[in-house]
C-alpha cells in the first residue's frame, strides 16, 4: 500500500521542470541575444550548471536530517526568529514573483487571446484557479505536474516539427563568438528563468526513495536546459539575431511565422496559448502552495489550505503596480532577480552550512 | 441476543404470530408428527418467497409418512431435533437456531423455519426460491465477441457467476447485512492472495461505518462509501458483467454484490479503468487500442465541443481558416442569438429529449426520437434560430458521451460541459483553459480508497509499466505483470516467456 504522504522521484522530476519553466522563457531568448549576441547558449549552459551545486546542496541537507521537512531543520539549527526572518524574505519573494508571473501571463493573454478583457479579470481568474491547486496538498501538486509535463514536452517537440521547414539555420552562426566579459551578465539575466527549483526544499523530504532523488533532480534540470537551448536556437534561427532583439516574447511569436498550407488552424495561436496557460499554472501552482506552506509554518499551524486565500488579494494588488509591460520588467523584474539570488542560492547555502556544523558539534 | 425460543411450541408461534401482526405474506403450517401423529409442529414461512415444491415434497410429506420421525422419547432434547433433520428431512441446507429473532430474520429473507413442540430449537430449512430474472445479456455493456450473461438482482445468482470464472479456494466472498431494515445482504468479493491489505481494511471500515435503513441499489452503497460524495464524476467503478467483475478481481481489486441489483462495484477505479471496456481484452490489441484514444477523444468532445463552439465564434474568429469564419459568419446571420444562448438552449433541449426518451420507453420513446429529431433539428435550422453548426455540435457531443464505456464516468462530463460552456462564454478560449486546469487538479485531488484517482496519468504506475494497460491496450504476452496501482500481493500473473 502506498505511503499517503510520499510522492515518487518521477514525480519530483516533474514538479521540478514545470516549476521551473514558467515566465521566464517567455523572453529569455530576446534578454540573451540583448546582452550575449549569438552566443547566448552558453549563459543557459553555464547558468543551468551553475544551480546543479545547490541542488546538490539541498540534497544533502535532508541527508543529514533525514525524515525532517525544511522547516524542522530550520528551526532546529537557527534561532526560531532568524528562521522566521529568513522564511518572510522567501515568503515575499515568492508572493512577488506570483505577482511578476501573473502579471505578464495577463499582458500575453490580452496580446494574443482577448484583446479586450481588462487585464484585472485575467489576473483575478488566474489567481481563483491557482488557489485550487495550492490548497491541495504536495502530492496533488506533483501529479499535476506529471499531468503537465508531457503538455510541456509536446510542445517543445510541436515548435522543433513546425520550425524545421522554414528556419534559416544560417541565423545561428557564428556560434562560437563569445564576448566572454558579457557572461556573468548574461548569467544574471539567466538565473530568473531557473529559479523555482527551491521547490525541491518543500519536495525532497517527501521523497519516497531518498537515494535516488538527486538522480532524478539533474535529470529534470538537464531537461530544463535542453528545453531552453531548442526554444533559444529556434528563435534565433527564425529570427535572426538582429529581430530577436527587438522581439518582447519571441518564444511565443515564432509561431505566428510559421505557415503551412494546409493547416486546419489557421493561426497557432490558441494551442500555444493552450499550452502556455498549462505552463504558468504549473509553475505558479506550486509556488502559491509553498507560499501558503511558508505561512502556516510562522503561524506554527499544520494545515495551509487557510493561508491561501489572504495571499490573492496582496499577489492581485501588487500585479498591477506597475502600468505598463516594460515598467514591470525592469522593475519587478530586477528587485526579482537579487531576490532570487538571496532566497534560492543563499539562503539554502545558509542553512547548509549551519546544519553541517551542527551536525558536528552534535556528533562530536 | 433477543427472545430465545420456548419448548413450547404455542407459545412461540403466538410470539411470531405477535410479531407478524398483520404481515398477511407469512404463512403457517401445523402439521403432526411421530408414530402416533402425537407430535404437534410447525412450519413458517413467506409466502412466495420459499420453493413450495421442495418443501412440501422434501418435508411435509416425508414427516407426515416417515411414522417414526420425532418419535423420540417425548422430552425432546436438543439432539432428537438433530435426528429429524438427519432423517426426515431431505432439504440440503439445515441449521439449527435458538435465537428468536434470527429466526424472524431468516423467515423474511425466504427461509423456512420449523418448530416442534417440546424442543427449545428451531431448524432453519434453506428454501429460497422466488421468481427471478434469468441470467440474461446485459442492457448497458454489450460486446460483439465475448461472453453475453450479465448480473441479476438475486446475489446467489451473482456469485456463482463470478465463482464459475475463478475456481480458486482464495476467491473469497464474504457476506455481509447492510441496512437496519431492508438487512439487504450485500457480498465482498476478492482474491485473498492478490488483493492489498490496505484496499481491503479501507473497503471494510467504510461498509461497517454504513447506518442507513434501507440499500435499494448498490449505486446507493456507492454514494454511501465514495472518498468525495461532492464530486460530479464516480470513484468507484459499476458493471453488469460478471466477466468484467472477475477480470478486476485478478487485477487485485475488491467488488461488492448488492442483492436485489444488477450493478457490481468495484475499487479501486481510476481513470485508466473507468476508460475501459470489456470488449477491449477480447479484440484484437491493435483496434483495442485505436478504439481506447477515440475515447480519450469522446471524452474531450463531450465535454469541450458545444465550449470550444461558443469560444471561436464569439472570441477567436481568426483561429480557425478564414473560409470556415465566412461560413460560420453567414450560417449565424440569422441567427437572434449569442452563440452562448443557442448552445445553452440547444443542449437543454437535447438533454430533455434524452430524459424523456429514457423514461417513456417503447413506441412513444421512438415517436419522442422522431419529433425531437425532425421538429428540434429541422424546423430550428429553418426557422432560423439556431444555426446547422449547432445542431451538428450537439449531436457529436451526445454520440460522443454514448461512447464512453462508463455510463456514470461520461454523466461527469455532461455535467462539467455547462460549466465549461459559461466559462467560454464568459472568456473565451481563455476560460475553457482555465476550466481543463482546474479540472485535471480536480482528477488529481480525487482518490479512489486512498488510491489516486488520476493513475496512471499523474505518476503512480507509469514506471511499472501500467500505461501499457491504459493508453495503449498491449498485446496480452506483454501484460505479464498485473498493473501497480491496486498493490497486489501478487504482481505476475503470466508465466515468464
Amino acid at each position: 500500500m502506498q505511503n499517503k504522504n510520499t510522492i515518487s522521484n518521477q514525480q519530483i522530476k516533474a514538479l521540478l521542470v514545470t516549476t521551473v519553466i514558467g515566465v521566464g522563457v517567455l523572453s529569455l531568448p530576446s534578454d540573451l541575444a540583448m546582452i550575449l549576441n549569438n552566443s547566448g547558449w552558453i549563459a543557459i549552459i553555464i547558468g543551468g550548471l551553475l544551480i546543479l551545486p545547490f541542488i546538490i546542496i539541498m540534497d544533502r541537507l535532508f541527508k543529514l536530517y533525514p525524515g525532517k521537512t525544511f522547516f524542522q531543520i530550520g528551526r532546529k539549527v537557527m534561532h526560531p526568529i532568524a528562521f522566521n526572518i529568513i522564511l518572510i524574505i522567501i515568503l515575499s519573494y515568492s508572493i512577488l514573483l506570483l505577482s511578476y508571473a501573473s502579471r505578464i501571463f495577463a499582458e500575453v493573454i490580452k496580446v494574443y487571446l482577448l484583446e479586450t478583457t481588462p487585464t484585472e479579470v485575467i489576473i483575478l481568474t488566474m489567481l481563483i484557479a491557482i488557489s485550487y491547486i495550492a490548497r491541495s496538498k504536495l502530492e496533488v501538486v506533483a501529479r499535476v505536474a506529471v499531468m503537465i509535463y508531457p503538455i510541456i514536452l509536446g510542445f517543445i517537440i510541436f515548435l522543433i516539427v513546425i520550425n524545421l521547414p522554414n528556419a534559416d539555420y544560417t541565423n545561428i552562426y557564428p556560434l562560437l563568438d563569445i564576448e566572454y566579459k558579457e557572461i556573468p551578465r548574461g548569467i544574471m539575466a539567466v538565473i530568473f528563468s531557473y529559479a523555482g527549483y527551491e521547490i525541491l526544499l518543500l519536495a525532497l523530504p517527501f521523497s519516497e526513495n531518498n537515494e535516488n532523488s538527486l538522480r532524478y533532480c539533474m535529470r529534470g534540470i538537464l531537461m530544463v536546459i535542453g528545453v531552453y537551448l531548442i526554444v533559444f536556437f529556434i528563435t534565433l534561427s527564425q529570427y535572426g539575431v538582429h529581430q530577436l532583439k527587438r522581439e518582447i516574447w519571441p518564444s511565443i511569436a515564432v509561431i505566428k511565422e510559421v505557415d503551412l498550407p494546409g493547416y486546419f488552424l489557421e493561426n497557432l495561436d490558441g494551442i500555444v496559448m493552450a499550452a502556455w496557460v498549462m505552463v504558468v499554472y504549473g509553475t505558479m501552482g506550486p509556488f502559491l502552495h509553498a507560499s501558503g506552506v511558508i505561512l502556516g509554518d510562522i503561524f506554527n499551524v499544520k494545515f495551509h489550505e487557510l493561508f491561501v486565500p489572504p495571499l490573492i488579494p496582496i499577489i492581485y494588488s501588487i500585479s498591477l503596480i506597475p502600468d505598463n509591460l516594460i515598467e514591470s520588467d525592469r522593475i519587478m523584474g530586477r528587485i526579482l532577480n537579487y531576490f532570487a539570488l538571496i532566497s534560492i542560492i543563499i539562503i539554502p547555502t545558509i542553512i547548509f552550512i549551519l546544519a553541517y556544523i551542527k551536525r558536528r558539534k552534535d556528533k562530536a | 441476543m433477543g427472545e430465545i425460543i420456548s419448548k413450547d411450541l404455542k407459545k412461540n408461534i403466538d410470539t411470531l404470530k405477535n410479531i407478524f401482526i398483520d404481515c398477511d405474506d407469512i404463512s403457517y403450517r401445523f402439521i403432526d408428527i411421530g408414530k402416533d401423529k402425537k407430535r404437534e409442529a410447525c412450519f413458517v414461512f413467506s409466502d412466495g418467497l420459499i420453493d413450495k415444491v421442495l418443501i412440501g415434497e422434501y418435508a411435509i410429506q416425508l414427516l407426515l409418512t416417515l411414522s417414526d420421525s420425532g418419535d423420540v422419547e417425548l422430552n425432546l432434547k436438543s439432539s432428537g431435533l438433530e435426528k429429524i433433520a438427519k432423517e426426515s428431512i431431505a432439504i440440503p441446507g439445515i441449521k439449527e437456531e435458538k435465537d428468536l429473532d434470527k429466526v424472524v430474520d431468516a423467515v423474511l429473507s425466504g427461509e423456512t423455519a420449523f418448530f416442534v413442540d417440546k424442543a427449545d430449537k428451531a431448524l432453519i430449512l434453506s428454501s429460497r426460491g422466488w421468481p427471478t430474472r434469468g441470467v440474461g445479456e446485459p442492457d448497458t455493456e454489450t460486446v460483439v465477441r465475448g461472453p453475453r450473461e450479465g448480473f441479476t438482482e438475486t446475489l446467489k445468482i451473482n456469485t456463482t457467476l463470478v465463482r464459475r470464472r475463478i475456481r480458486d479456494p482464495k476467491l473469497k466472498i464474504k457476506n455481509i447485512q447492510i441496512g437496519r431494515r431492508s438487512k439487504t445482504d450485500i457480498a465482498i468479493m476478492y482474491i485473498e492472495d492478490i488483493v492489498s491489505g490496505g484496499i481491503l481494511k479501507e473497503v471494510n471500515g467504510r461498509l461497517d461505518k454504513i447506518d442507513i435503513d434501507a440499500i435499494l441499489d448498490s449505486s446507493m452503497l456507492e454514494f454511501l462509501i465514495e472518498d468525495n460524495y461532492l464530486s460530479p464524476f464516480p470513484q468507484i467503478e459499476n458493471t453488469e458483467r460478471p466477466d468484467t467483475l472477475a477480470a478486476s478481481l485478478y487485477e487485485g481489486r475488491v467488488g461488492i454484490l448488492v442483492d436485489n441489483s444488477p450493478f457490481a462495484l468495484i475499487v479501486p477505479a481510476t481513470i485508466g479503468t473507468l476508460s475501459q471496456s470489456a470488449e477491449d481484452y477480447y479484440s484484437r490489441w491493435t483496434i483495442s487500442t485505436i478504439i481506447r484514444w477515440v475515447r480519450l477523444f469522446a471524452a474531450f468532445l463531450s465535454l469541450l465541443a458545444p465550449a470550444l463552439y461558443i469560444a471561436i465564434t464569439s472570441f477567436h474568429p481568426g483561429l480557425i481558416p478564414t473560409v470556415l469564419t465566412y461560413y460560420l459568419g453567414a450560417s449565424r446571420v440569422n441567427v437572434p442569438f449569442p452563440a452562448v444562448i443557442e448552445a445553452y438552449l440547444m443542449e437543454l433541449t437535447l438533454e430533455l429529449l434524452r430524459e424523456s426518451g429514457t423514461r417513456i420507453a417503447g413506441p412513444i420513446g421512438t415517436t419522442i426520437g422522431i419529433v425531437g429529431g425532425l421538429i428540434i433539428g429541422q424546423a430550428a435550422v429553418e426557422a432560423g434560430i439556431v444555426s446547422p453548426l449547432m445542431i451538428i455540435i450537439v449531436a457529436v457531443t451526445t454520440i460522443a458521451s454514448f461512447s464512453l464505456p462508463s455510463y456514470e464516468w461520461a454523466s461527469g462530463f455532461r455535467f462539467c460541459r455547462f460549466i465549461f460552456m459559461a466559462l467560454a462564454g464568459i472568456l473565451g478560449l481563455y476560460g475553457i483553459m482555465l476550466g481543463i486546469v482546474v479540472l485535471s487538479t480536480h482528477f488529481a485531488r480525487l482518490e479512489s480508497f486512498g488510491i489516486p484517482f488520476s493513475a496512471p496519468y499523474s505518476g503512480l504506475g507509469i514506471e511499472e509499466g501500467d500505461l501499457k494497460d491504459t493508453l495503449v491496450k498491449a498485446p496480452i504476452q506483454k501484460l505479464q505483470l498485473r498493473p501497480i496501482f491496486t498493490f497486489p500481493k501478487n504482481r505476475r500473473r503470466m508465466g515468464k516467456r
